[in-house]
């Protein structure tokens, strides 16, 4: 599975059957603070991925 | 507009109220919401508010502080399309251009991109013009906090352009997140009088009331509302937001509101309570929601 981050870095992660949410904790991502969109769509965090998956992470929060 | 699913909704839950694929799990509610829907409830939710508290009455001028950045740019969005039927309710932008390099050109760009595509009026103003130097200007003179300097002067700069163009109200994009955040700001500054302060509506020195539509709507919404709505854009971020306590703070409410869904609605409507206790008790009348709107 890829990721790509906030930070335009990416990351690969192996095997399929977590949720979205899952794989972001497993990256020290809060979902609350996220937008996670696949195939340019977004998705929910309890949305279950697949090993092929390449999603998009976003940060909402921004300023100051 | 990005849709929520189709044939690449593989391990996508269902929005409850139809066959589509979700965008949204509402933590909160318990529920899931396809974009077609989500924007319907985001919309309905702004506009109860707007209801609750009146907002916007018959006959004003809102003046809509729009920096570009994806609160503001949400929010002047679902005012055009709340107030469509409200002939006798005027909108026009202003933006503020702190002087910030790097980061306010792209977001002035998205502002008068914004305007021209809703066809609405627009004020730039900038702290040049205002305070005589731009925000970087002051930071490389040795302001050590530009965050509440910035606050300062942008609203004295909002307050001004408002009362220049006749407006009645001045509608900021202030969200459920930074509602939160200021109300534990306020207790961690010992700011009573900041944290009993009414928190939708707030008269400013030139009488025109400040009012924030979106602060029972979760940053995240707002972001997913944008993008749902293919108004999002990626802007780069402000270069001194990490100096601030709010930057803590939102660190802070963002993994209590993980762990303890509906946090961040608590703090708010505790604040509420708080600030309708104090004006009470100070024969004012605070913000509590309308009995008999």
């Amino acid at each position: 599975m890829q990721v790509h981050l906030p930070d335009g870095t990416e990351r690969t992660l192996g095997g399929g059957g977590a949720t979205v949410s899952g794989v972001l904790l497993s990256l020290g991502i809060n979902p609350a603070a996220v937008i996670v969109s696949r195939d340019g769509r977004v998705i929910p965090e309890d949305t279950l991925l697949g090993s092929d998956d390449e999603i998009r992470v976003t940060r909402v929060s921004h300023g100051g | 507009m990005m849709k929520g699913g189709g044939r690449g909704g593989a391990g996508v839950p269902r929005c409850d109220l139809c066959e589509e694929p979700s965008v949204y799990l509402d933590r909160v509610r318990g529920c899931h919401l396809c974009g077609e829907h989500f924007l319907r409830d985001v919309e309905g939710r702004v506009r109860r508010t707007i209801w609750d508290f009146r907002l916007i009455r018959p006959g004003e001028r809102v003046a809509v502080a729009l920096s570009g950045g994806k609160d503001s740019t949400v929010l002047i969005h679902l005012l055009r399309r709340i107030l469509l039927g409200a002939g006798d309710v005027s909108l026009t932008a202003i933006t503020v251009d702190e002087g910030i390099a790097g980061y306010r050109d792209a977001t002035l760009q998205v502002a008068r991109e914004t305007v021209a595509r809703l066809g609405v009026g627009h004020r730039v103003v900038s702290f040049g013009d205002l305070a005589g130097s731009t925000l970087d200007a002051m930071v490389s003179a040795g302001e050590d906090h530009p965050c509440s300097l910035c606050g300062i002067h942008r609203r004295n700069a909002l307050e001004a352009a408002a009362a220049e163009i006749g407006a009645t109200a001045i509608a900021t994009g202030h969200n459920l997140n930074d509602q939160a955040q200021t109300v534990l700001m306020n207790c961690l500054r010992g700011d009573l009088p900041g944290f009993t302060r009414p928190p939708v509506s707030d008269g400013t020195a030139h009488g025109i009331r400040r009012i924030k539509p979106l602060f029972r709507i979760p940053e995240k919404e707002v972001a997913l509302y944008g993008m749902v709505a293919g108004i999002y854009r990626e802007l780069p971020e402000c270069p001194y937001a990490a100096t601030a306590l709010r930057s803590e703070v939102r660190r802070m409410v963002d993994r209590l509101e993980h762990l303890r869904p509906g946090t961040l609605g608590r703090i708010v409507r505790g604040q509420e309570e708080v600030a309708a206790l104090f004006a009470r008790a100070a024969g004012k009348t605070g913000n509590e929601p309308d009995p008999d709107p």
